[in-house]
């Protein structure tokens, strides 16, 4: 059975093999220059090393954005057209009335055709997900937010449960929908990308207790234009500020601005500073502002949480691949042709 | 002897389809049986239920003795060669014996090798550019390789031109003669089997209508020609399997023995037409059956 299975599966896991070769010598070799470039930038620049370290950054950025976008797909073309197809295309041609005579069950025949192709999906997307992570570090230091959903989905271990997942949903979909090959293949990326998404806003942001801080509107806050906007409304002009949690954590959410009593600033507080005439900079505004005390709350998770986060989401996946499998075998212990 | 396949009452239901309904069947071991029935009587639900691809509705089946698909070792003893003769388009002839070779534990390498080359198939070909009846003799020699104990095959010959057709069943006939396996094989023509079979089973409207050895079930058949008259004046012991009237003359087919008598004759019925009779009243039992259960599909329809 494993041989067979070998067999069915040897076009593809060629295909992906000389892929994965192709990007490791791409990777290794562009990967080793990056580096070079990089340090050699860190030591020649002297008071611009920030400008010098985003140019060096910026000079990569697409070239990066593409593969991570190449990264990203991966999991949903495993489920597409390793998933989908494995039992799907049995059922289409109706092969498996001839395999399942071949003195082997349907429960054994299952199990090591997913074990292969779950096999198969790690070291693949396991590889690929490495080479990237590592190619793409130096550029990651100076410009990148970690927890940023195209980031995380795409770097360490994440993208292993993915494809574990859509592996499972597709050989799942395959097996209960008996209509051939792409309705399957269409179903599982249509679930795929739910429950991306759904992982992505909802779930992740739960995973871990987030931590709060406050940040008060002070002059120092309002010294970076950035973080005020002012809006002009019937009711009035409205000012928000954006608050930036502790350095490489991730940003949940923030409250309106309040008042030292913990209740909303009045409107009317910001709009009479703003309109005053004593107000030349962003410096009179926040001296103007001051005797309410106004502060913003801000939930975030810490940089730390990085970690933690990657293995709940990859165990969560691998959790849910496990029982897409078990419903795999549950399912053909009733098949009836 | 163990039965090749018994059977007690067992039925099959799609839905509310009857695909066969109360099939009690005894088969000897050591016959070529021949499963005759029009298109849709009933034969693939037989045959898929015997190899353990479908799970009976109600009653039961043992095969060789037991529960079809129940372990490997069953399965090893009772190959199925399905309808079209499936097999992967992507692999080889070698592959395709390898796969035998892995999978079954009682693998003939030998014959399955030796009878590649006398089919004249090239090894190194993919099985999806082999021509239907050379397909169908691949799947055959995976069937037969594995060296089972019962060979099912679901019409094996109904996509064959008239050649192939011959060719295939005369190599069936050599690979099953020497080992001494039983064979069921099902078509809806008995001119197809009627050269190899020495079993039948003639199936109508999901309900088996005749099953036997061919040399009994055509020694206790005769066909009678007589002036026209209604069958109640037949004499008794004579199970009237078929009545046509003309103008002046009645035709019975039936079960019994008739003595010959100045005013009818008695003609032996051959193996065809005697399986068309059957089939004939058989799926006009089942058609006056089914009008009842259509005419509610065609109720629900319009509701």
């Amino acid at each position: 059975m494993i041989w067979l299975t070998w067999r069915q599966l040897r076009p593809m896991l060629i295909a992906a093999g000389t892929v994965l070769c192709a990007a490791a010598v791409y990777f290794i070799a562009t990967g080793v220059h990056i580096r070079h470039t990089y340090s050699a930038d860190l030591n020649n620049c002297h008071a611009n090393c920030q400008q010098v370290l985003n140019d060096f950054a910026a000079s990569y950025q697409n070239l990066r954005a593409l593969i991570q976008l190449i990264v990203q797909a991966t999991p949903a073309l495993i489920g597409i057209f390793w998933g989908a197809p494995l039992i799907a295309v049995e059922f289409e041609r109706g092969t498996h009335r001839m395999v399942w005579n071949q003195s082997v069950t349907p429960v054994r025949w299952l199990a090591v055709k997913l074990a292969s192709g779950a096999l198969a999906s790690i070291v693949t997307v396991g590889l690929l997900s490495l080479l990237f992570t590592w190619w793409a570090g130096p550029q990651d230091k100076i410009d990148t937010d970690r927890f940023d959903w195209n980031v995380f989905g795409t770097r360490d271990i994440t993208p292993i449960g993915y494809a574990l997942f859509a592996f499972a949903l597709g050989a799942l979909l395959g097996l209960v929908i008996h209509r051939g090959v792409l309705p399957a293949m269409a179903a599982t990326v249509v679930v795929f990308v739910g429950v991306q998404v759904l992982v992505a806003t909802q779930v992740r942001p739960n995973l871990m207790p987030a931590h709060t801080a406050t940040v008060s509107v002070d002059a120092q806050l309002l010294s970076h234009p950035v973080n005020t906007t002012i809006t002009g409304s019937p009711s009035g002009p409205k000012v928000s500020f954006k608050v930036s949690p502790p350095a490489g954590s991730w940003k949940l959410s923030q409250t309106a601005v309040m008042d030292g009593s913990g209740a909303p600033l009045p409107a009317k507080a910001v709009q009479d500073c703003i309109e005053g005439p004593s107000i030349q900079s962003q410096t009179d505004l926040a001296t103007c502002l001051a005797p309410y005390n106004p502060h913003v709350g801000v939930r975030y998770e810490p940089a730390s949480d990085f970690w933690p986060l990657q293995w709940y989401e990859t165990g969560i996946h691998v959790a849910l691949a496990g029982v897409l499998a078990g419903l795999c075998f549950w399912r053909i212990r009733r098949h009836r042709d | 002897m163990t039965a090749i396949i018994e059977a007690r009452g067992l039925s099959k239901r799609y839905g509310a389809r009857p695909a066969l309904t109360d099939c009690t069947l005894h088969i000897p071991p050591g016959h070529v049986v021949g499963l005759v029935g029009p298109n849709g009587a009933g034969k693939s639900t037989l045959l898929k239920l015997a190899c353990g691809l479908l799970a009976p509705t109600s009653g039961s089946i043992t095969v060789l003795g037991g529960r079809p698909g129940a372990d490997p070792a069953q399965i090893a003893k009772v190959a199925f060669v399905a309808q079209d003769a499936p097999v992967y388009s992507g692999l080889s002839v070698a592959d395709h014996l390898r796969l035998g070779a892995h999978l079954n534990p009682r693998w003939d390498r030998a014959f399955a090798e030796a009878r590649v080359r006398s089919l004249g198939l090239d090894p190194k070909q993919k099985a999806g550019k082999l021509s239907g009846g050379q397909r169908a003799q691949l799947a055959l020699t995976l069937a037969a390789g594995k060296r089972p104990d019962l060979l099912l095959l679901d019409e094996p010959v109904a996509s064959l031109d008239p050649l192939a057709r011959r060719d295939f069943l005369r190599h069936l006939m050599e690979t099953v003669a020497e080992e001494g396996t039983s064979v069921v094989l099902s078509s809806h023509l008995i001119s197809d089997l009627e050269r190899v079979c020495d079993y039948l089973i003639v199936l109508a409207a999901s309900r088996v209508r005749l099953v036997g050895e061919v040399e009994e079930l055509t020694a206790a058949h005769h066909r009678i020609i007589a002036s026209r008259r209604g069958a109640d004046t037949l004499p008794s012991g004579l199970e009237v399997v078929a009545a046509e009237h003309s103008e002046r003359q009645s035709t019975f087919v039936v079960r019994g023995v008739p003595e010959a008598a100045d005013d009818w004759a008695v003609e032996p019925v051959g193996m065809e037409d005697l399986v068309l009779t059957y089939m004939e009243a058989g799926s006009a039992a089942g058609a006056g059956a089914g009008a009842g259960a259509g005419a509610e599909t065609g109720l629900e329809a319009t509701r």
